[in-house]
């Protein structure tokens, strides 16, 4: 699903208590690479753009308009 | 597991949210939680049963929810265990499962590795542990692990595929074909967590699981 983010960086959808959003942003930190977080937990707003990509976070949105949704070898939680 | 010891004291259950406190402090999935509170599958005969185990002396009179808002199992069964608690006058206490690691780790699942929620934890008056329920139902576990067979071998995956060994654009698919799946069953999984709850109830107290 083609989703710009108009920016360099990737977006990532997150959940703090996620286990599988928490991994993905640990290695992102230790590789330092730089994204710009949306946590649904937060806001119905978000949330709701979140559930419009996938349906588990975390999702990410890379600057060529790429989804993934879930990371590595946990599935992550569904929104 | 019961623990001998419990850090969940009278003092301490007292702390927990009402289910309206709940959901007042939470910001987002509203819509889901009164759509699951409007559509609890809860029958008569299994309102009647909940009444009946309350009433014993050693019967349900607190229950204690681990829970966060943003979770799909929390705003699917949370809704079910109020209903539960506005019908036998039961003391529903909420508690955050982020804000309460220490109440968690009592209740940890998949072997001590996971901490699943919701948790609902049935207890006496006097605060005794009755039982708990973690999650989800048996058989919506079950229809999990069966549809992903199904969609290893609709994709044509190797047995041993998992979403984590998967790479795009099978794992979409894969997610995608799995969900579809089990999304039917919703309502049929949520009777059947009732159903088990009312189980392991009639066995915790020592009643027929019978209206």
């Amino acid at each position: 699903m083609p989703a710009e983010t108009g920016t360099a960086s990737p977006i990532v959808y997150t959940i703090r208590g996620c286990d599988a959003c928490m991994k993905l942003l640990r290695k992102w930190d230790a590789e330092q690479v730089i994204y710009e977080e949306r946590r649904v937990e937060l806001s119905q707003t978000v949330l709701d753009e979140a559930r419009r990509l996938g349906q588990l976070v975390p999702i990410v949105v890379w600057p060529d308009g790429r989804v993934e949704q879930g990371f590595g070898d946990t599935i992550g939680c569904f929104i | 597991m019961v623990h001998a010891t419990t850090i969940v004291t009278p003092a301490r259950f007292v702390q927990g949210l009402s289910y309206s406190d709940f959901l007042a402090q939470a910001t987002i999935n509203h819509d889901k939680f009164n759509e699951s509170y409007q559509s609890v599958p809860l029958t008569e005969g299994d309102l009647a049963f909940f009444r009946k185990a309350a009433a014993l002396p050693q019967g349900p009179k607190k229950i204690l929810a681990l829970a966060e808002a943003w979770c799909g199992d929390v705003y699917r069964e949370l809704p079910t265990v109020a209903r539960i608690a506005e019908a036998t006058s039961a003391d529903l206490r909420i508690f955050l499962r982020d804000q309460n690691p220490d109440i968690m780790d009592e209740f940890l699942s998949n072997n001590g590795k996971s901490r699943a929620i919701p948790v609902f934890a049935f207890y006496t008056a006097d605060l005794q542990q009755i039982t708990h329920f973690t999650e989800r139902s048996a058989s919506a576990h079950a229809g999990l692990m069966s549809a992903m067979d199904e969609v290893r071998a609709q994709l044509k995956l190797p047995e041993t595929a998992t979403f984590g060994t998967l790479v795009d654009p099978e794992r979409t698919a894969f997610l995608r074909e799995v969900i579809a799946r089990i999304q039917p069953h919703s309502t049929q999984w949520r009777k059947d967590a009732i159903a088990e709850i009312r189980e392991s109830l009639a066995t915790a107290v020592g009643i027929p699981n019978a209206s």
